[in-house]
């Protein structure tokens, strides 16, 4: 089973778009089973409109896209409220975006958030790597705060062109709960080292899509070298776990 | 021909770095490439006080597969001259690297101007890291295709993650921009480019070996760019960069 650990879903106020159905054939195009769907920034600031959206579209999609919920820290005991509204309705997990949102990852207000996702006991993933608002470092600061829950970041943890984000992403990895996704990441060293040195449980294929483009990003894992047992981890054996992903046929 | 404008060799043991011309040999035959543009990850003068000598015995022990790009840090600007043009000249090095994060040298200052404006001299192109960091977005290196336009300056990553939109900018403003591939996430982009400015200004890179060539070519075949302009990005207008045309 493929398990894409990120798409978003919906027309963000940030000028992208992808709706469930354009996903759904999009993952047919190149072979993913099940995608971890959160919705994008909406214009206006309506998180529960578009947390119903995307659970909606989960709902209707034959088990292919697990809905997450994305909240905002700025609208603060509100945030809470809507993360326990969301996934009594159906969500698997927290979603942060601390660069659209404009949040620092480690600040005081985000606390109580991932402190309500371990108590209700669903994964956080964080979109990670953006300078000053969600950096490696500021990214492992944040997951020592729920050390018993697991806590995904995007793109490796990082951006810079130069792998000059690495190091602070392996500081952060040497947190047992925190794990990378591929998205974006062209280090094929990186991607391979995590593997090595912290396990192939730690490395998690995602797209990212439509920020990134679904067959490319697949080929980041395909061409990479892993034993078959890593990859099938990597592929979807790893989401499955943690998100509690079951399908006929596969074991979680 | 399958032509790579930007790998890296380098021997560094106090920064762990160990990469080889066997490396890249080994990345570029998986591949499919036939020739690449190598260069040292570290700047002369600087870390690695060996940096000429390694990239010239690598393309001495392959030649027509390695070609050699010299990077400098502009800062010692007297000694980089010398240097570049002893590169090209005696040693038959293909191009300037620079790159602005290590050398600490904006590339619209006067010493980094000066040196590009030698290599044009020199017939050689320079090849920048162009990415996201201060100092080497496209729009600090405009400064540098403003000064210099009888140079050839290559934007390495094309804008990295969030400024390739920006290259794509500076590049339909000034005519001796090529941008390379390698690094940027974006497939779609690549057609973008092609279609702005023209497949003769557009070329294929990995910076490989620690990114993988194989991986980085797959991003061009998403572009699907036609027959004809997929020639020119993936060896065709490299050949003609690196003084291989006939």
């Amino acid at each position: 089973m493929i398990v894409d650990g990120l798409v978003y879903l919906g027309t963000s106020h940030f000028g992208y778009e992808l709706d469930a159905s354009s996903a759904l054939a999009r993952m047919d195009g190149v072979g993913t089973d099940i995608s971890l769907a959160v919705p994008v920034h909406p214009s206006g600031g309506n998180f529960s409109s578009v947390n119903d959206a995307v659970i909606d579209a989960a709902q209707h999609s034959a088990g292919r896209l697990i809905p997450l919920a994305r909240v905002d820290p700025w609208n603060g005991e509100g945030a809470v409220v809507e993360l326990r509204r969301a996934v009594l309705a159906g969500a698997r997990g927290l979603f942060l975006h601390p660069s659209e949102e404009h949040f620092r990852a480690n600040d005081i207000r985000v606390r109580p958030i991932v402190e309500c996702a371990a108590e209700l006991g669903v994964p956080v993933t964080v979109a990670a790597g953006f300078h000053l608002f969600a950096e490696g470092l500021q990214l492992g600061y944040a997951a020592e705060w729920t050390p018993d829950n697991a806590f995904v970041l995007t793109n490796g943890g990082q951006f810079n062109i130069s792998g000059l984000g690495q190091f602070d992403a392996e500081l952060a990895l040497l947190n047992p709960n925190v794990h990378v996704q591929t998205s974006g990441i062209y280090r094929e060293d990186f991607l391979e080292r995590v593997v090595a040195t912290f396990g192939p449980e730690r490395l998690i294929f995602a797209t990212a899509a439509p920020m990134f483009e679904m067959s490319y990003e697949r080929k980041r894992v395909d061409l990479a070298h892993f034993s078959e047992a890593e990859r099938q981890l990597i592929l979807g054996g790893n989401s499955a776990r943690i998100f509690g992903i079951e399908k006929e046929g596969w074991q979680s | 021909m399958i032509i790579d404008m930007h790998m890296h060799i380098e021997e560094v043991p106090s920064l762990g770095w160990k990469m080889s011309a066997d490396d890249c040999i080994r990345a570029m035959d998986a591949a499919g490439v036939d020739r690449a543009a190598v260069m040292t990850l570290t700047d002369l003068p600087g870390l690695n006080p060996t940096g000429l000598e390694l990239i010239a015995d690598a393309c001495a022990s392959h030649p027509d597969r390695l070609y050699g790009f010299i990077r400098l840090n502009p800062a010692y600007l007297h000694l980089s001259k010398d240097l570049l043009r002893q590169a090209t000249t005696d040693l038959g090095f293909k191009g300037l690297k620079l790159h602005p994060v290590s050398t600490l040298q904006h590339p619209g200052a006067p010493p980094t101007i000066e040196l590009v404006r030698l290599a044009g001299e020199l017939g050689v192109p320079t090849l920048f890291h162009c990415g996201d960091e201060p100092m080497t977005t496209p729009l600090s290196i405009a400064q540098t295709a403003a000064a210099c336009p009888d140079s050839i300056i290559i934007l390495g990553h094309m804008g990295g993650y969030f400024h390739v939109d920006e290259a794509l900018e500076v590049a339909e403003k000034h005519a001796n921009i090529v941008l390379e591939t390698s690094a940027m996430p974006y497939p779609e982009k690549i057609r973008t480019a092609v279609e702005r400015i023209g497949a003769e200004r557009v070329i294929f890179g990995s910076d490989g070996p620690v990114s993988s060539p194989s991986l980085e070519r797959q991003k061009v075949v998403i572009a699907d760019l036609g027959e004809t302009s997929a020639a020119l990005v993936m060896g065709g207008n490299a050949e003609v960069l690196l003084g291989l045309a006939a």
